[in-house]
């Protein structure tokens, strides 16, 4: 009893941490509210270390996704005959003074699955791992193009987060 | 209605739909930019709103808080 309380205190403050991550990652890319591709940025941040190791075995550190988003959203952009040059569009970085937090409905998703992934793991804290196996789930958006650029397995990915979550002594 | 040329087969719908996702993203930053840009000209909300086709308040309320602080940022508290 006492440890699941110690371990709800942990991860509440692991979220304290995450949510916040999300915000700044979002902000730096210029967007106002953070996609589930700026919870796993956050993630790879996340002091416990499990996310930033599970890339880490394809070879994919937090800079090289932040330019495999860019890389989907500027094919995006080609696909449809515009060059990022063309338009000249450097994300400027927002200063955000949001009070109450909100996200971009991927962001909302990540969470929510975020969430009843960690409700069947009772035993572990939050770690950066869970992120990364919601994050490997999500069939569509930038997410998983972001991966395809990288030409990382998405279910590779998710395994690899798995071993870095039994790693961890419950 | 006709397709417009440039945009890939709407028979794949995930390559539409990302180009749709980014023209979004694009089209905010390049907004947003406008705007802080057109303020610092002395254009007015008004104006800002009328050339954006929305309503004065829905310009200010999408705009204002990143220009004022970006003004912040630059130390020009003049906002």
């Amino acid at each position: 009893m006492f440890k699941r309380i110690l371990l709800r205190f942990r991860d509440m403050k692991t979220i304290g941490k995450l949510i916040p991550g999300a915000d700044e990652q979002a902000n730096i890319a210029g967007e106002e509210k953070p996609g589930a591709e700026h919870f796993v940025l956050s993630a790879l941040n996340l002091e416990d270390g499990t996310a930033r190791r599970a890339f880490e075995k394809f070879g994919v550190d937090s800079a090289k996704f932040q330019e495999a988003i860019k890389v989907q959203y500027d094919e995006a952009l080609s696909s449809v005959s515009i060059a990022q040059e063309a338009i000249e569009i450097t994300p400027e970085p927002i200063k955000s003074d949001k009070v109450v937090h909100d996200s971009q409905p991927s962001g909302q998703n990540l969470m929510k699955s975020l969430y009843a992934l960690k409700k069947k793991d009772k035993e572990r804290p939050l770690l950066g791992a869970h992120i990364i196996i919601v994050a490997a789930s999500i069939e569509h958006g930038v997410i998983p193009r972001a991966f395809k650029v990288l030409g990382v397995d998405r279910g590779l990915l998710a395994k690899a987060a798995r071993e870095e979550l039994d790693a961890v002594q419950h | 209605m006709s397709d417009i040329k440039s945009l890939p087969s709407s028979k794949t719908p995930e390559k539409v739909l990302a180009a749709v996702v980014a023209m979004r993203r694009a089209a905010d930053q390049l907004e947003r930019k406008a705007v802080k840009e057109a303020i610092e000209q002395g254009w007015s909300w008004s104006d800002v709103a009328e050339a954006l086709g929305v309503s004065k308040q829905a310009a200010h309320k999408r705009h204002a808080a990143h220009i004022k602080n970006a003004r912040v940022k630059l130390g020009k508290n003049n906002v």
